[in-house]
């Protein structure tokens, strides 16, 4: 549960190696990181610095290599799987890419899809996707397939899918990095809706012109955190 | 021829590149075609294969018939087949014989049992078969007065006189009266059923009782005369004799059956039922490795699509993915006719039902044609599916995808997942028919045979009629040695019979006074059996009323009979028939028999409990048990009762007979447990194959279902790192792998079970107390078979847990 009184995330002393046959890849170092409620992050930095395994690793998708992490004051960072399917299912809600639709499941079966998973009762899961499309406007395309639509139509299902859960924090890995400029405008407008409306979001970006939505924008670079800007001086820069 | 060529060694280099999925499907061929070769190869014997005789087709077995009394087959009276003798314009030659059991004394070894046949003069001339050496019998040979000559069969010869040339001419004891040796047949040659003696009849048939019904006849049809036609003027023949002589004709037809059919008949169901159980396995391996190819035939789709690119036509690659898929099965082909060799030999060696003709099952041109056809059939059959599929690519998308995914989606998968339906509706009827044998086995084993067979030693006598002529020395020699064999420690009791249990005992006439004579075809007829007094003890038999016969009757008092529970019911079904009297006429019985009364009066003193006496899957007959010093006969078993392992007794029990007698072979030595399953011997062999291949194909079903999950998880891998990320657990993946298992799994079941409930009819004649459409079975076999599918599924989807979801949407 959230609290006003601490982060809802807290990372401390945060490492992350991954290793190979012959060598160890030292992808994040040293990571100390404190978002609260109603926070809207951006995380930069050029490819390769470390920005999706720290989503990753923020998202309960992967665990440190060392380092504490809180979420909402609970220690995650030595969680059971099953544990940690059941957070990220209730805390976390993600938004990729590549959109990650389920092609054989219909938009409204793929808004659906992450509360079947946390058990609610049928007419509650409906309820909540019907208002989940209906908040990305796309509540005629229910019962189409992703194929039949846009990329930033998908890219508006997979924000719905994110949404559906009432998730703690929005995490979003690179969300218009398929798009075109008009679309990828169109879901960072949504998200900036989103955030004024209250949502926790976490975005990892590499374009500034994106970065800048955030009320704070931290820049990595070979895994270590190298600068964290406020809202106002991103704009000035 | 070129290009053959060249998708030739482009297949086979496929083939090396990717050992796994070669040896898999190879091994699975294998296995189909080995299993329908091994099988084929006992068929082509038994059944394709003509008779080794001149003319096959023109051989008939003659049999009476009369459904009135249920007898569809029935030996022939000797005087009616010396009528049908006359019948020149149906029968180039017609033979008749019977079986005496004759011991063979000699120079050259111990004394022994001899299986013999006396047969009539044209006996050799039906077949057309020439003696190896020295001559067959003449005309007029079988004749009383003719000189004592016999044939030997090739095997005797070989056995006993160790193939001596000069055994030809030269004398043999049989019964301790000589015979000259004529001739030698040519090996392979030994009818009807491994016959070694071959002796004339020496009787004339005409002198018989024309319903005494105990001879065999086999016949020639003329050349221009068809079955059909024979039949019809037999049976125009009998209707005759009905009128002429009703007393011995009335309801007694005459039925003509070839003789290959005759042969083989009894084991053509079993084997049809076997070809087409290893066709259904056949047929599961076909859809496995269809499968097999499919998934590598999806990972091929980039480079069938940059050949098509290239300007290679449709026609050119499905010529080489079925190139590819023909050599597979060649290979598959060549691995299943050694393992048919193997697995012939094996099920030759343990064939325990004597499948008649089996010994000349082997590998020979026509299997080898057979196992060529099959597997180039095979190989268009799993390799026309992805062939057609994976020729027609959608050039511009698969090349611009980059190879990363099949684009194969929903049809490949549907046609996938078809296959493993029909695999696990193949399975489930093999299954089903497996597990129909297997629980009318288990009912035949359930049978109560009457008796208590444990520690009871069995073996058989035959007293030869020169040395042992007066039936009185007969009884006495049976009653001395019964004492004899008494007296030695380890035997509780002994005691003899003229058929053992399960041995269907011969039958004869009787007639009840005090009630209306039957009219002619309506004769009371029922087993007979002669034992010594302490029998029913010996064996077990419970006595239901009345006594025991005893030492006291003999020859000279009044004839006492026990009958069995199914007469006393069929006969006396409102009253004790202890005390009521039965009259039969036993002197036509054997020679012994000739100097009885020619009817005796009985008094049935005892009722017995029933015994099977034709088998322990058939109704028990009604059956009479005489005293054998009423009714004597020479060949006689011995039933012992021991306290300690019966087989340990037999040198001491042989030791007592030779201390009698040392002349008298002693055959057919058993246990009374060995006799039983002897006679479920059919009903085992028959399930344990087709449990074999019923196993077979549940492997297959099961490698099948595991074999497309795999596949479909390893397709799935990001979209179940999608729904990881999205907060599934692993048991939601469990769920849902399985699920996709479980459904095909449920729609195999339905359709194999519907199929099923149609083609275990065809095994409805094999089954003991068990219907077709055995409910329990059908159940049983389909929660195994969906047990054994869930466990193939859940493999995979235990995998599909194991996913990492950043692996996988890295991936992307």
């Amino acid at each position: 549960m959230p609290s006003s009184d601490r982060p809802m995330i807290r990372l401390e002393g945060l490492r992350k190696v991954f290793f190979t046959d012959e060598m160890e890849t030292h992808a994040l170092s040293g990571i100390h990181l404190e978002i609260d409620s109603g926070d809207y992050v951006s995380i930069s930095g050029p490819s390769g610095c470390g920005k999706s395994t720290l989503l990753a690793i923020l998202g309960l998708l992967d665990s440190p290599t060392e380092g504490d992490y809180w979420l909402n004051g609970h220690p995650v960072a030595e969680l059971s799987p099953i544990e940690r399917a059941r957070i990220r299912n209730r805390e976390v809600g993600f938004i990729f890419q590549s959109f990650n639709l389920i092609g054989d499941l219909t938009v409204f079966e793929n808004v659906e899809l992450p509360l079947i998973y946390r058990g609610l009762p049928r007419e509650e899961r409906k309820r909540n996707a019907r208002e989940a499309l209906d908040r990305v406007d796309l509540s005629h395309r229910a019962t189409n397939r992703p194929a039949q639509l846009s990329g930033g139509q998908q890219q508006r299902v997979a924000v719905a899918r994110a949404l559906a859960g009432r998730p703690s924090i929005l995490l979003a890995d690179e969300p218009t990095g398929n798009l075109d400029s008009v679309n990828g405008e169109a879901v960072m407008e949504l998200l900036d809706d989103l955030h004024k409306e209250g949502a926790t979001i976490c975005i990892v970006t590499h374009d500034a012109r994106y970065a800048r939505h955030a009320d704070r924008v931290i820049n990595l670079f070979d895994g270590q955190v190298v600068e964290e800007i406020p809202k106002a001086a991103a704009a000035a820069n | 021829m070129d290009n053959f060529l060249q998708d030739l060694r482009y297949g086979a280099r496929a083939l090396i590149k990717n050992p796994g999925f070669a040896s898999v499907a190879v091994i699975a061929l294998a296995l189909g075609i080995g299993a329908n070769t091994a099988i084929f190869s006992v068929v082509n014997a038994v059944l394709l294969r003509p008779l080794p005789y001149q003319n096959p087709d023109q051989l008939v077995m003659v049999w009476e018939t009369s459904l009135a009394r249920g007898l569809e087959r029935n030996p022939a009276s000797p005087v009616n087949y010396a009528d049908w003798r006359e019948q020149k314009q149906i029968f180039d030659h017609i033979a008749g014989w019977w079986y005496p059991q004759i011991n063979l004394t000699d120079d050259y070894g111990e004394p022994e049992r001899v299986r013999t046949i006396d047969v009539t003069d044209e006996f050799f001339s039906v077949f057309g078969v020439q003696p190896l050496l020295g001559r067959t019998f003449l005309q007029g040979e079988d004749r009383r007065d003719a000189e004592p000559v016999v044939v030997l069969s090739y095997n005797l010869w070989q056995r006993r006189f160790g193939g001596d040339a000069s055994i030809v001419g030269k004398a043999i004891r049989l019964d301790g009266t000589p015979y000259s040796v004529i001739g030698i047949m040519p090996a392979g040659f030994s009818f009807p059923e491994d016959i070694e003696v071959w002796r004339p009849l020496g009787w004339d048939p005409t002198q018989h009782s024309r319903n005494a019904r105990f001879f065999d006849v086999v016949a020639r049809l003329k050349p221009d005369v068809t079955i059909e036609r024979a039949q019809a003027e037999m049976t125009a023949l009998a209707r005759r004799f009905e009128k002429e002589y009703p007393q011995s004709n009335t309801d007694w037809g005459v039925t003509l059956v070839g003789l290959h059919d005759q042969i083989v008949g009894r084991v053509r169901p079993a084997l049809l039922v076997l070809l087409g159980a290893v066709g259904f396995v056949l047929l599961i391996a076909c859809a496995n490795v269809a499968n097999l190819l499919l998934v590598r035939a999806g990972a091929r789709e980039k480079e069938v699509a940059i050949r098509m690119a290239l300007g290679a036509g449709r026609f050119r690659l499905i010529r080489q993915f079925l190139t590819e898929s023909v050599l597979l099965a060649m290979l598959g082909g060549a691995l299943g006719l050694a393992l048919a060799f193997l697995g012939g030999r094996l099920l030759m060696a343990i064939n325990p039902i004597d499948i008649p003709r089996a010994d000349e099952a082997g590998i020979d041109l026509r299997i080898l044609g057979f196992t060529l056809a099959v597997s180039l059939l095979t190989g268009l059959i799993f390799g026309i599916v992805p062939a057609l599929q994976f020729s027609r690519p959608d050039l511009n998308s698969t090349l611009k995808e980059g190879g990363r995914e099949s684009r194969a989606g929903s049809s490949g998968r549907r046609i996938r997942s078809a296959l493993v339906v029909s695999e696990i509706a193949l399975a489930l009827m093999l299954l089903v028919g497996a597990g129909l044998l297997l629980k009318s086995f288990f009912r035949l084993q359930g049978v109560n045979p009457g008796l208590n067979p444990a520690n009871v030693l069995t073996l058989n006598l035959q007293l030869p009629f020169s040395n042992y002529s007066d039936w009185r020395q007969v009884s006495n020699f049976y009653a001395q040695l019964t004492d004899r064999i008494e007296a030695l420690p380890g035997v509780t009791s002994a005691d003899v019979t003229g058929f053992l249990p399960l041995e269907s005992g011969w039958r004869l006439r009787f007639a009840i006074p005090d009630r209306p004579p039957t009219p002619p075809g309506e004769e009371l007829v029922a087993q007979y059996h002669q034992v010594s007094p302490g029998y029913f003890r010996t064996l077990g038999i419970r006595l239901l009323a009345g006594r025991e016969l005893t030492d006291h009757e003999t020859a000279d008092s009044p004839g006492v009979v026990i009958i069995n529970e199914a007469m006393a019911r069929r006969y006396f079904p409102d009253e004790d028939p202890v005390g009521k009297r039965l009259t039969s006429s036993v002197r036509s019985i054997g020679p012994l028999a000739r100097y009885l009364p020619a009817t005796i009066e009985y008094e049935i003193v005892g009722i017995a409990g029933n015994v099977k006496n034709d088998g322990l899957g058939r109704a028990v007959e009604e059956a009479i048990y005489f005293s054998h010093r009423q009714f004597p006969y020479r060949s006689m078993s011995l039933v012992i009762r021991t306290n300690a392992s019966p087989l340990s007794l037999l040198g001491a029990v042989r030791d007592e007979i030779w201390a009698m007698d040392k002349a008298l072979p002693v055959s057919d030595v058993k246990t009374m447990e060995e006799l039983l399953a002897d006679s479920m011997a059919e009903s085992r062999f028959s399930t344990l194959l087709l449990g074999l291949f019923a196993a077979l194909a549940l492997v297959l079903a099961s490698v099948g279902i595991y074999g497309v999950l795999s596949y479909s998880v390893a397709q799935r891998k990001h979209e179940i790192g999608i729904r990881m990320a999205l907060g599934a657990g692993q048991g939601d993946i469990l769920k849902m792998v399985v699920g996709q298992g479980l459904v095909l799994v449920a729609i195999g079941l339905v359709t194999g079970a519907a199929a099923a409930f149609g083609v275990t009819r065809l095994i409805r004649t094999l089954l003991y107390e068990v219907s077709a459409t055995d409910t329990e079975t059908f159940v049983i076999v389909s929660l195994l078979l969906g047990a054994v599918a869930t466990l193939a599924s859940y493999i995979p989807a235990r995998r599909a847990t194991k996913v990492d979801p950043m692996v996988a949407l890295r991936c992307e």
